[in-house]
């Protein structure tokens, strides 16, 4: 299959892009919230655990892998021949091969297999997890969701905006930055006016009466209650559109690299699987990296080598915390990122930002998969081989 | 007011610990530069360099992302 960008692609292109600037002039980007642990679903558990969007984000990322497995496999030429069989089997194979000459160069020959395998698992999850903050809707088609802190028992309202409808679908507003009732009543006559000829429903001069009254009704027996009476406002099933609370979006997806759940657990798996490869390779011997007694009477710089054996042994563990904070924050940064621009100015200028982060991706996952080849086939060396093959170079001469 | 000061001193204490970015950027610099200097004199090794390369980056990357981390934690975590 050849693209024709000369053709008529092209002028649907255009023409995308057009209707892309007309709706976002229209209905303004909203810069969302940001916080950095995945944001709960307000309804739903497995087994009494909460589910968070960044959990979804990779219940989606292994049906992509599943559907990648069931692609490429049933692609494959069955019966031995060397055809072709199409693109994308084409080019998962030129991938796949290259990688695998990569790590070739990398791993010994004799534990290259375990380690490819664990090289191209996790490069696929962190590819396509990366990757999934590229697609639109991930991270802006969500529940809307008061925004509301539980602090000490009492609801805190924060900042948000108004919603609107179109035909029963609520989206958030970005012309109407919520107020609550009592900064509307400190706002100017103007800005009120501004804020009613957009179509706002909080803060409008009719409404900030009532909710005024009902706000200062509630005030006067919240305090004769006390926070009992607090709780009884359940901000958790409140109607939509509601204009008495501020509304954000919670996003159904968001990207698995993003939550630092998901990052500390590779990176527990990846030094899990060093340390058993180099249990494989090694025995029990592998323990004298970090534990080494056996220099320690023999010669009077033998404590030099405890030391090391325990500096490897913390190296081991902030290895953990490097992997996961080196995903982690490369992705949520360059989510952020994506954010801030698309909220910047919405068409032309975060398209650059999107290519940027396609490369990031790769190159994280690349990153991630090839740091945990190289301690792997570091682990399956013992430091004493290299003693031994310089007496023996040494004997040769 | 008191909300004023805490995301002043938020604002403040984030970019401050940006600062550490610095150190990454340098070391960046220098392993890029050093590596380009060995592929120009020595092409056939060029890919060993860049592996080696990528992971030396990647590592120096690793301490600028911590100051990145430790400022997202400021600006989006404390409250």
């Amino acid at each position: 299959m050849t693209l024709n960008w000369s053709g008529k692609r092209r002028w649907i292109a255009l023409i995308l892009v057009l209707a892309s600037a007309v709706v976002m002039f229209n209905w303004p980007p909203v810069v969302p919230v940001i916080q950095l642990p995945g944001e709960i679903y307000p309804t739903g558990e497995i087994f009494g655990l909460p589910i968070t969007n960044t959990f979804a984000g990779s219940v989606v990322v292994w049906i992509l892998i599943l559907l990648l497995i069931r692609v490429v496999s049933s692609r494959r030429p069955r019966d031995g021949g060397e055809v072709p069989r199409g693109g994308f089997y084409n080019f998962f194979e030129l991938a796949f091969e290259g990688l695998y000459g990569f790590i070739g160069g990398i791993a010994p020959e004799r534990y290259l297999g375990p380690i490819f395998k664990m090289f191209m698992t996790i490069f696929l999850i962190v590819l396509l997890s990366n990757w999934l903050e590229l697609i639109p809707g991930i991270d802006s088609i969500g529940f809307l969701h008061p925004h509301v802190h539980k602090a000490e028992g009492h609801y805190e309202l924060l900042d948000g905006f108004d919603t609107a409808t179109i035909g029963g679908v609520y989206y958030v507003n970005g012309q109407c930055p919520w107020v609550s009732p009592d900064e509307a009543a400190t706002m100017s006559s103007e800005a009120l006016q501004a804020r009613a000829e957009a179509g706002c429903h909080s803060g409008i001069p009719a409404m900030a009466g009532e909710a005024g009254d009902a706000a200062a009704a509630d005030d006067h027996a919240d305090e004769a209650t006390g926070d009992d009476h607090a709780e009884e406002i359940d901000y958790h099933h409140m109607e939509p559109g509601d204009p008495s609370v501020p509304w954000v979006i919670l996003p159904y997806i968001r990207v698995p690299s993003t939550d630092l759940n998901m990052t500390l657990a590779l990176a527990l798996i990846a030094v899990a699987m060093v340390q058993v490869m180099g249990f494989r390779a090694l025995g029990p011997g592998y323990l004298t990296k970090f534990f080494n007694f056996s220099t320690l009477f023999k010669s009077p710089l033998g404590g030099i080598d405890v030391a090391v054996g325990l500096l490897e042994l913390i190296g081991e563990f902030a290895r953990i915390l490097s992997f996961a904070f080196r995903l982690l924050g490369n992705i949520f940064a360059g989510s952020i990122l994506l954010f801030v621009m698309s909220f910047l100015v919405p068409v032309i200028v975060p398209w650059p930002f999107f290519l940027l982060e396609f490369f990031v991706g790769i190159i994280q996952a690349i990153v991630f998969g090839l740091l945990t080849a190289i301690f792997m086939s570091l682990a399956t060396v013992s430091h004493h081989d290299d003693e031994h093959h310089e007496e023996a170079a040494a004997g040769a001469h | 007011m008191e909300e004023a000061v805490m995301l002043a001193g938020k604002a403040i204490g984030a970019g401050l610990a940006m600062v550490g970015a610095l150190g990454g950027g340098i070391g960046i610099g220098l392993s890029v530069g050093g590596a380009v200097q060995g592929m120009a004199r020595n092409p056939d090794h060029t890919g060993t360099i860049q592996t080696n390369m990528i992971l030396g980056v990647a590592f120096a990357e690793a301490v600028a992302i911590y100051a990145l981390v430790v400022s997202l934690i400021i600006l989006f975590v404390l409250s």
